[in-house]
């Protein structure tokens, strides 16, 4: 049969291009493979339906994280649209907080700009366990309340909250610093090793709290502040009568 | 002097539309406003400010800053916002990132703006960089030239702004699909400089490229684009939300003396009506009128060559030329005529709606009810007859409202969206007074949750009138309506679960005995 | 043919035109192209007269759609008015075939020999049926053929005219009015509306101020009536005919001013307009065009008695709207009278401006709109008919895509023409219909299945 556009035989298939046109292909690109990364990992962490935020589980993802992200070239921007692609679920079909929050942290420490910015207060939903093992030398700021184990395992970054945290934010935290504009909730700090937090807010609790007889609380090291003031500094806290007064 | 500008004004313009591929837009003319703006476009008809292009002509070739203007002003034609209803979207959009009418504005008008000269650059090669390059700008100016020199891959010697800048030059302008999620990020990425440009500049906030108000559509574009935009609303209240923050424009951009935009006397603004009225002109309902019917008496209708063997009776000797012979012997071949009865005229309509508690409020809410009720006025004031509405949810204790036959739209939008809630009890007195004298056809909306059903059932079933009952849902009422209605010829009934339902309604659709 | 001929022809054709409008067709104008102002009905007549062409007339009663058509056919074709009065068909219940297209030789069938005695309306190239919609459908249907190839059948005989133009003027339906048949209303190439041309104008017709009695030459028409009565091959006759007609164009000239054209110079017209290429632009956007019109992804195609799919994806595209899929004489009446119209305003190639003037009315009669989309829009206020303003408005919203993507769908065109030629590359991918028949064209099965 006769070509059917032939007519159009030397006509350019190129069509005339700017700059845009290239930004805009970069992002989607890169933006596909964000969300390829994302979806390989959550496929593999959700297996038994279930994700608890258990030490090793989250080790586990974190790593396979870490090797997702590895050969990715990306930007402070791509994390920030990733999380509002995230947050809009308009690509993305499935959502885990846990698993996207350690993703996101993953994304955040291999990304080569220093001081990330990402809007916690523009999404309706809330990730855990941002800034996650966030390293020495990276600025995370967090604009909006966020989840629970914000600031998990910091390994001597500095994270900016403005806004509220949820539990166990900083726990396990190695080094670093955590400075929460708003409230912290239950747990905050636990397993704790070294580095500071700073709450501007009120904290529901610190540590690991046993009601019963003894009532534990149990940071390894680090500080935690409250308005300004130190409020535990202990590698090991015994007793509930330890914590200022006036704590809920 | 003059004649070589109109003249330049000529050959710019005709080179352009070529360019831009013959929008189909009058030609643009002068004018000698506007020291600062540069464009006005009204009705689709672009004006250039001859004090401007002679300002920046100081700069650059006069025929370039005719020609950067113009692919300014097509390309917002061409690409962005289109149409009254896309910018409407946009502007929704945007004022869901930014919460202020105004900032939300601001921003749309940026939006659209940097979509219209980006579409242009891909197109062509524009004046519009060189034409920027002087203009005096403000920080969100500035913001946005930084954007264009990453994006168009110019030097408007703008060196600030470079991070948002840089992200403001991800979002893919040029893809209208894109456009809802893009118009939110941009706005967000700019708030804060548009709310640092609104407060420091207050009144004096005009665009050198012009404002986007809504005088660039024509009233039949904004009449058409409320109707899409009532029909893509998820609810009466996201309409309003956008409609009300133009009521003003809206009203302006319309003709004045048009009253069927909702718009009643004095001009006042009914978001409300407005809603259900453009909502309803998405659906058509037809109303069945006298259909044709066979005459009964067959007639010679054409020729057909005769044959051996056919019958002579039907033979046309002036055809055949006297002859009887094969091929040229012509028999008629007789028909049943068929004839159109003259077309019956449509009678009014008794449109009785249900605004008890169990109804959803029309004014928070979708009302199908409200939206079927308005659907079948326009069918019947379509064809000249005039509607009369009785609202009603607890008619014994007040809850009712009448309105008597008229053909004014206004008034009947309005006595439709009223809501009572409360029981629902019919007066069929009332609805006897409204028969007036003759037989209107009845339309009925209501999820038949009436207390006094059985009176209702009595009155249909001593009537003659055509009557369309529609019912919300499905319950035991519906039930024993349906089954009390079924041996009624004239009585037909449907049911509507979702707006996709209503056209499916045919108002008075009479079974066979009225024209067999 | 040289380019100087072509040039002093367009003169003589602009003569013609400029001749009726100021003398026999008063009208107001109600098409721009490129800032000159035209009557529709005038030049679209004008250009199918030329064009070998079929062109349906409607209006109201009394407002010049067969006396627009009368002057034309007797400027281009070179007949005096009676001629062509003598020759029309007009449109009744009773008309029959015989007086429509031809009967035997009385004298000769009663010899027994079938000899068929042709109507000057069969025979002549300029034909007018006046009053279609008043012929039954039947009698439509008779006419069918010839009107579509020129060609004329009557018992054993036939004449397939070598040049012909067909008017056929239609009142709006009233009581005593027919539908056109599809297949009829589908062979014209255009539908244009004789309008009124305004109380002013009409004053001055109502005072005489148009009349074609410079046009009538009763010498003339008696003898074109001798020949076309002669028992002489049609050829021949029609070698007659062509004779007469260059006298009576000496006459008219000698006595108007206005050239009229012989037959050589219709050719050479014809095939001037023939030569004018379609930009790549105007190809394109016909494609597009075309696509919306034919296009439905559930069912292969849009057919009359199938609606549209539910949920289907291109609600924002014509093929939603209308019943119908367009014919294949649609783009080609829109090729031959683009290209007219390119020749009359001496362009060399025909662009989006031609095309975009030329397609409403192309368009208009080979379109069926869904009922509610009708609905819908017939309030809506206009200067049209309801049909020429719904096709005027769909080019308008299809051109306006066009332009929108007109970079995107001219590259995924090459890049097919490259696939077609054994390149191995992706098809480019878009929302509009014509990208998904460009992929079916390559051999993707991309439909619902």
């Amino acid at each position: 049969m006769k070509n059917p556009f032939w007519d159009f035989r030397s006509v350019p298939a190129q069509r005339r291009e700017i700059p845009l046109d290239r930004i805009v292909r970069a992002r989607e690109e890169t933006l596909d493979r964000i969300v390829q990364g994302y979806l390989q990992l959550v496929e593999e962490e959700v297996r038994d339906l279930v994700w608890l935020a258990e030490e090793s589980k989250v080790e586990r993802a974190y790593n396979a994280a870490v090797r997702s992200v590895g050969g990715l070239e990306y930007d402070a921007d791509d994390i920030d649209e990733f999380c509002a692609l995230l947050d809009s679920s308009s690509k993305i079909p499935y959502l885990i907080s846990g698993p996207a929050g350690i993703y996101i942290s993953a994304l955040v420490n291999r990304a080569e700009d220093d001081r990330i910015v990402l809007c916690p207060k523009d999404y309706e939903r809330s990730f855990h366990f941002l800034g996650y093992k966030l390293p020495e030398g990276k600025t995370l700021v967090l604009q909006g309340d966020v989840g629970d184990f914000t600031g998990a395992g910091l390994f001597g970054g500095c994270l900016l909250v403005e806004g509220s945290v949820g539990n166990w934010c900083g726990a396990g935290m190695m080094k670093g610093e955590i400075r929460v504009a708003g409230d912290a909730g239950q747990n905050t700090g636990e397993w704790m090793r070294g580095g500071e937090i700073h709450v501007d807010g009120t904290i529901q609790g610190v540590g690991t709290k046993f009601y019963g007889n003894t009532g534990y609380r149990v940071l390894f090291g680090g500080k935690i502040y409250q308005k300004g003031k130190l409020l535990v500094s202990r590698a090991l806290v015994k007793g509930a009568d330890q914590v200022s007064k006036g704590q809920p | 002097m003059r004649k070589d500008r109109d003249a330049l004004l000529r050959e710019v313009w005709a080179r352009v539309r070529e360019d831009h591929l013959f929008p189909e837009l009058p030609p643009p003319e002068w004018t000698d406003e506007g020291e600062r703006v540069a464009l006005e476009i009204k009705d689709k008809k672009i004006s250039l400010s001859r004090p401007f292009v002679e300002r920046m002509s100081e700069h650059m070739p006069e025929d370039e800053v005719v020609e950067g203007l113009l692919d300014h002003a097509i390309s917002h034609h061409l690409s962005c916002p289109w149409d009254f209803r896309t910018h409407m979207k946009l502007y929704a959009e945007a004022k869901q990132t930014l919460k202020e009418p105004g900032l939300a504005q601001l921003a749309t008008g940026y939006f659209m703006d940097v979509v219209a000269d980006t579409y242009a650059m891909r197109r062509k090669e524009s004046p519009l960089p060189r034409l920027y390059r002087y203009f005096e700008r403000d920080e969100v100016d500035e913001a946005i030239h930084a954007l264009y020199q990453r994006i168009w891959g110019v030097d408007l010697g703008i060196e600030r702004h470079e991070r948002i800048a840089r992200r403001l030059s991800r979002i893919p302008y040029l893809d209208r699909r894109r456009w809802t999620a893009s118009i939110r990020r941009f706005s967000k990425l700019l708030h804060a400089l548009l709310v640092k440009e609104e407060e420091q500049e207050g009144a004096n906030d005009e665009n050198p490229m012009g404002n986007h108000d809504l005088q660039q559509y024509s009233a039949q574009e904004v009449e058409s684009g409320l109707k899409d935009l009532a029909r893509d609303a998820a609810s009466p209240t996201e309409f309003k939300e956008i409609v009300e923050d133009f009521e003003e424009e809206i009203l302006e951009a319309t003709d004045p003396r048009e009253e069927g935009m909702g718009l009643g006397s004095g001009r006042s603004f009914d978001a409300d009506v407005l809603y259900y009225m453009k909502l309803a002109e998405n659906y058509s309902l037809p109303v069945r009128t006298m259909p044709s019917r066979n005459s009964g008496a067959l007639y010679p209708h054409h020729h057909l060559p005769w044959e051996i063997g056919k019958p002579y009776h039907d033979i046309d000797p002036w055809t055949s030329f006297g002859k009887i012979m094969p091929g040229i012997t012509q028999t008629w071949k007789r028909r049943e005529g068929e004839l159109r009865g003259e077309e019956e005229e449509t009678p009014d309509c008794l449109i009785m709606i249900d605004s008890s508690g169990s109804m959803p409020n029309p004014k928070r809410h979708l009302s199908y009810a409200v939206l079927g009720a308005a659907c079948a006025a326009e069918a019947y004031l379509r064809r000249d007859a005039r509607v009369a509405v009785y609202n009603f949810s607890d008619a014994h204790v007040g809850g009712r409202r009448s309105l008597p036959y008229t053909d004014r739209r206004v008034d009947i939008y309005r006595t439709l969206c009223h809501y009572f809630g409360g029981g629902t009890r019919l007066q069929i007195e009332d609805i006897e007074a409204l028969q007036a004298g003759g037989a209107p056809d009845i339309f009925l909306i209501t999820d038949m949750q009436i207390t006094n059903l059985t009176a209702l059932i009595e009155l249909f079933n001593a009537r003659e009138n055509r009557v369309t009952a529609v019912h919300i849902g499905d319950n035991d009422s519906v039930r024993t309506f349906r089954r009390s209605m079924a041996p009624r010829k004239n009585v037909s009934v449907f049911a509507v679960e979702e707006k996709q339902s209503i056209p499916a309604i045919v108002l008075g659709k009479v079974k066979e005995y009225l024209y067999s | 043919m040289t380019q100087d001929t072509n040039g002093a022809l367009r003169e003589t054709v602009h003569a013609i035109h400029r001749y009726i409008g100021e003398n026999l067709y008063f009208s107001r104008p109600d098409l721009e192209i490129r800032g000159k102002k035209f009557n529709a009905a005038l030049l679209l007549s004008l250009l199918t007269g030329l064009r070998q062409g079929k062109a349906l007339i409607i209006g109201e009663p009394g407002l010049g759609k067969t006396t627009s058509a009368e002057y034309i056919c007797s400027l281009l074709y070179g007949l005096p008015l009676g001629t062509v009065w003598a020759s029309e068909v007009s449109g009744h219940p009773e008309q029959t075939e015989e007086k429509i297209i031809g009967r035997p030789d009385l004298g000769r069938l009663n010899q027994g020999e079938e000899v068929v005695v042709w109507s000057h309306f069969v025979l002549l190239p300029a034909k007018i049926v006046d009053e279609i919609n008043r012929l039954p459908e039947t009698k439509q249907s008779m006419i069918l053929d010839g009107v579509d190839r020129g060609n004329w059948e009557y018992l054993n005989d036939a004449v397939i005219n070598s040049e012909y133009c067909l008017f056929a003027t239609a009142n709006y339906q009233d009581g005593g009015t027919h539908t056109i048949i599809a297949p009829l209303i589908d062979r014209f190439d255009v539908m244009v509306e004789s309008k009124h041309p305004g109380p002013n104008l009409a004053f001055h017709i109502g005072m005489g101020g148009s009349n074609g009695t410079g046009l009538r030459n009763e010498a003339m028409e008696t003898e074109l009536h001798r020949v076309l009565n002669q028992r002489i091959p049609y050829k021949d006759r029609m070698d007659q005919v062509e004779e007469l007609s260059n006298r009576f164009g000496e006459a008219v000239e000698r006595e108007l001013g206005v050239r009229t054209l012989s037959r050589p110079d219709r050719e050479t017209i014809r095939s001037g307009m023939n030569e004018i290429p379609l930009d790549v632009d105007t190809n394109a956007f016909l494609r597009l065009v075309l696509a919306e019109l034919s296009f439905c992804s559930h069912y292969g195609q849009r057919r009359f008695h199938e609606g549209c799919a539910e949920g289907c994806h291109f609600t924002s595209y014509l093929c939603n709207t209308v019943r119908n899929c367009i014919s294949n004489r649609f783009p080609s009446s829109t090729r031959a009278l683009s290209q007219a119209l390119a020749w009359f305003m001496g362009d060399k190639q025909v662009g989006l401006e031609h095309v975009k003037a030329i397609l409403p009315f192309t368009l208009a009669h080979r379109i069926q709109w869904k009922e509610e989309t009708l609905a819908r829009r017939e309030k809506e206020s206009r200067r049209d008919p309801l049909p020429i303003y719904m096709a005027r408005e769909a080019v308008r919203e299809m051109h306006r895509r066009y332009i929108e993507q007109a970079d995107r769908l001219k590259s995924a065109l090459a890049i097919a023409c490259r696939i077609s030629d054994g390149e191995p590359l992706e098809p480019v991918e878009g929302d509009h219909p014509i990208y998904w028949e460009i992929r079916r064209d390559l051999g993707e099965e991309v439909l619902d299945s």
